[in-house]
């Protein structure tokens, strides 16, 4: 603590800070809707369910609906694509309709699921007649379609150029565009607020760093305050 | 179901009529799944006569799950293609989709509505109409508005939104209460819920001073702290929609613009200047908002010359230009046709927006605007050179360097009537005498000829814009100029002109003949040889009591005639006009038409001879000495002055003094 009036940087103490901190009221509320948010965003019903009973703060949205999306997205996340979009078209049936970059992805992830499952002819079939019609609407889907069919041309698409389509971060990636479509669609934001917060501590602290010494949040599981330099 | 995608379109649209109740829900998820988001497929399946069959199950089948299905179905085809749109509509399938908004199931009213939401987006759609049509329609709507489902909520204000088109729709849907029920809306956390209910009450007001006046004296102030507040947060589409209504009230309710000039800081003079940036910014503003909001700053301003100064001062002419200047191909017809519009509005009054316009390089896209296939595009960039050409300079300098007369005459003839409008009103300013491009109209003889025959047109805008610039045109013409042009316009049809069904036409027809009696005694006589009648028809508008700017114009017609030769003055003197000129002395009314009456009792005064006292004697008979007496105390010092040069010649005709003739001639900027 208490370093000379030399240094060019202020420095405030432990004490000094916490008294600070705890002089910043947040609500109660605040936080418990916080928390609503994430789980009800990232898609925990039980656990959402639970928090309601103990906290007493109301879901935005109906949780049923979490219980829709989940299914939707675990039947691209298991590689039933087609599942998922007669799920999708029973929500709402102008997600598809409105979102033509969507909708090409979730083809284009049926038809990595059909080369995966080496049904060759369907997948050529269900290229031609699909996808192609959707590559001539729209040049970059023409470029991503090229890459996907390209994965008949290899024996070893695991060691090919284009074994990423393959891999299971791609069915992630399909899976999570639909979830943040569905959650649009009901008027939900796409993320949860609480990653965001933390972005804005992490900025804020760095911005502090340059002015003042201060007891820093560096672990940020566990929010411990660590002694000013 | 992936057997599903191995049967035939064919039999899938059969079975849609199958008399088992499960095969036609499997046929009806089928078509529904393959259709959704998938072009061809809604194509094929149009083709195949599915729609039909879907309407059938909509109109005759009562399971929820048939009709959540079908109405979706019908949902999906009137999406994203305007064929599918009119399939759905020529199925006469949309009074069962508004009965699905009354089904006792909620997930039917969700589909159902979703549908009619679909239908209502597309310019297709019969705007509303129906809802006065079908019974309990409306109501319903209403109804749903208030749903605690905010899909439902959400769609019953959409579809409202899309059916303000006439003043007995918003008198209809206002008086059912749906703007308490739409206000209600606006304090919703739900942002799509808030912005589709601005989306109705900026429809609901949208040139309607009625609705206007009610939003801004709403129970509560909502205009002022819901509405107002949202120009500055919220997504784009709810900054515009709400820019929109401050607009739309604006523009219709006399004591909000007053309250904006003369306000104290804080109220509306504020409001407006934050509606002005929040529209420029939106320029910029990806998609919909910013594709539409160049049209709401026009809209906004078009009155109003200090808001017009707001938008400039806020740069609104750089942005737009520069959205132009990116080339105007990525952009929409729609978005093109907005920016021309709000340009237009820009520099209609101002001759400060017209430099910026000029100086911001944004003339050549105008230019090239006017050669744009769509017609709304070649109207709003023609709107645009007009309010360009009501410059002097600009006549003088940059619209002759941008060589607009050419793609200006193609316009006389272009197919839509509302270009044609515009561009024979520009035209009108183009052929002022000041103007260089005015030879180019006469030397090119094309341009007079498709003015004369604009001037036949069925419509009356066109004859009044055409008849107009003629006049101009006229406007100081020399001899050669005025037989060209009525070679091109012939007599019979100015005659006609003269006596035209609208008095605004007859106004300028006679101001035509005004300018064409202007100049030497050969241009007075090539007009009123009794071969023309033109004389005559002038006459008659003066004994039959036509309206009083009517009158003016052929008094001054009167005036100028008898400035000509001793028997031009005789020829005045034979008509009526002596006989009735004293009802237009005494015309308290109107200065205008007194003056002009004394001066035609001067012109036929004047002379250096010849019948002059003969003339004044016979005038003084009908007793117009004595009336000019009279106006010696005229409230109008005009009048005053004229009137006592018309007596000091009565007195001295024996002697006249050298004074000129005067001659009358006219010219308007359009």
């Amino acid at each position: 603590m208490g370093k000379g009036e030399s240094s060019s940087k202020k420095v405030i103490g432990r004490e000094d800070w916490e008294k600070r901190l705890s002089d910043v009221k947040i609500r109660k509320e605040d936080m418990n809707k916080l928390v609503m948010n994430y789980l009800v965003t990232e898609g925990y019903v039980d656990a959402a369910e639970k928090f309601q009973l103990e906290s007493g703060v109301k879901p935005e949205i109906d949780l049923s609906t979490i219980t829709d999306r989940m299914t939707v997205r675990k039947a691209v996340q298991s590689g039933n694509v087609e599942d998922a979009l007669e799920k999708v078209n029973d929500l709402n049936p102008e997600i598809l309709d409105t979102n033509p970059q969507l909708f090409f992805h979730l083809q284009q992830q049926r038809l990595i699921e059909l080369i995966r499952s080496g049904k060759v002819e369907e997948a050529l079939e269900f290229a031609q007649e699909e996808l192609a019609p959707r590559g001539e609407e729209n040049h970059q889907f023409l470029e991503e379609l090229e890459r996907t069919v390209a994965l008949l041309a290899f024996e070893d698409t695991a060691n090919s150029p284009v074994s990423d389509l393959l891999d299971i971060s791609q069915r992630q990636k399909t899976a999570s565009e639909l979830n943040a479509a569905i959650l649009t669609s009901q008027s939900h934001e796409k993320d949860p607020r609480l990653p965001s917060l933390l972005k804005m501590l992490v900025w804020a602290q760095n911005q502090l760093d340059e002015k003042v010494s201060y007891p820093r949040i560096n672990d940020l599981v566990n929010a411990t305050l660590e002694d000013p330099v | 179901m992936p057997a599903s995608a191995r049967s035939r379109p064919e039999d899938i649209v059969e079975n849609l009529s199958s008399g088992d109740t499960s095969a036609r829900l499997k046929a009806l998820r089928d078509v529904k799944n393959q259709i959704i988001g998938n072009r061809s497929k809604k194509l094929c399946y149009i083709k195949l006569g599915a729609v039909p069959r879907v309407a059938e199950i909509l109109a005759s089948d009562t399971e929820t799950n048939l009709l959540v299905q079908s109405a979706a179905a019908v949902g999906s085809f009137a999406c994203g293609i305007d064929s599918g749109v009119r399939a759905v509509l020529d199925s006469g399938c949309l009074p069962h989709l508004l009965n699905t908004l009354s089904n006792g199931d909620e997930r039917v009213v969700e589909a159902g509505a979703r549908s009619l939401r679909m239908i209502f987006q597309t310019q297709l759609a019969p705007q509303g109409a129906t809802f006065f049509r079908s019974g309990g329609a409306l109501e319903n709507i209403l109804r749903l508005l208030a749903s605690a489902n905010d899909d439902i909520s959400e769609v019953a204000a959409s579809v409202l939104a899309r059916c303000c088109d006439f003043p007995e729709q918003r008198a209809a849907i206002a008086q059912a209460g749906a703007l308490q029920g739409l206000l209600h809306l606006l304090t919703h956390p739900n942002p799509r819920k808030v912005e589709t209910a601005l989306d109705a009450i900026a429809s609901l007001t949208r040139n309607d001073e009625q609705q206007s006046r009610a939003l801004l004296n709403a129970p509560g102030n909502p205009f002022l702290t819901v509405i107002i507040p949202t120009v500055k947060e919220r997504s784009g589409k709810s900054r515009l929609l709400a820019c929109a209504c401050v607009a739309n009230i604006s523009r219709t309710c006399p004591e909000y613009g007053t309250e904006r000039t003369t306000g104290p800081p804080g109220s509306a003079r504020d409001v407006a200047a934050a509606v002005i940036s929040a529209l420029v910014k939106l320029v910029d503003c990806p998609g919909e908002a910013g594709e539409e909001a160049p049209s709401v700053l026009a809209h906004f301003i078009a009155d109003s010359e200090d808001l017009q100064k707001l938008a400039c001062d806020a740069d609104a002419i750089g942005k737009l230009s520069g959205k132009l200047a990116a080339g105007s191909g990525v952009l929409t017809p729609r978005h093109r046709e907005n920016i021309f519009h709000a340009l237009a509005a820009l520099c209609s009054t101002r001759e400060e927006g017209r430099r910026q316009l000029v100086e911001s390089r944004a003339l050549l896209p105008v230019i090239s605007g006017l050669e744009d296939a769509a017609p709304g595009v070649r109207a709003a960039a023609c709107a645009c050179t007009k309010s360009l050409s009501r410059s002097v300079k600009n006549l003088r300098t940059s619209l002759v360097d941008a060589s607009i007369a050419e793609p200006l005459f193609k316009l006389l003839g272009d197919p839509d009537p509302s270009v044609q409008a515009t561009a024979s009103a520009t035209l009108c300013n183009i052929v002022l005498d000041f103007s260089p491009l005015r030879s180019q109209v006469v030397l090119d003889g094309g341009g007079v000829a498709q003015l004369a025959s604009l001037a036949h047109s069925m419509d009356a805008t066109l004859r009044l814009n055409a008849v107009w610039a003629l006049k101009n045109l006229l406007f100081m013409a020399d001899s050669a100029t005025k037989a060209r042009v009525m070679r091109e316009v012939g007599y019979p049809t100015l005659a006609a002109l003269a006596q035209d069904p609208e008095d605004g036409v007859q106004e300028q027809a006679l101001m035509l003949v005004r300018n064409l009696v202007h100049g030497k005694p050969e241009d007075i006589e090539a007009a009123v040889r009794p071969e023309t009648g033109l004389l005559e028809v002038v006459d008659r508008k003066l004994a039959s009591g036509a309206r009083p700017e009517v009158c003016v114009q052929a008094l001054y017609v009167m005036v100028n005639v008898a400035t000509g030769t001793e028997e031009h003055k005789e020829r005045v003197m034979a008509t009526c006009t002596p006989s009735v000129l004293g009802r237009f002395l005494a015309d308290e009314s109107n200065p205008q038409i007194r003056v002009a009456a004394v001066w035609v009792l001067i012109n036929l005064t004047y002379s250096k001879g010849g019948n002059v006292r003969s003339r004044i004697e016979r005038l003084r008979r009908l007793g117009l000495d004595a009336q000019l007496h009279k106006l010696l105390s005229d409230p109008c010092s005009d009048v005053q002055d004229r009137a006592k040069t018309a007596l000091e010649q009565f007195h001295e005709a024996l002697q006249p003094l050298p004074q000129p003739s005067v001659q009358m001639v006219s010219a308007h900027i359009c």
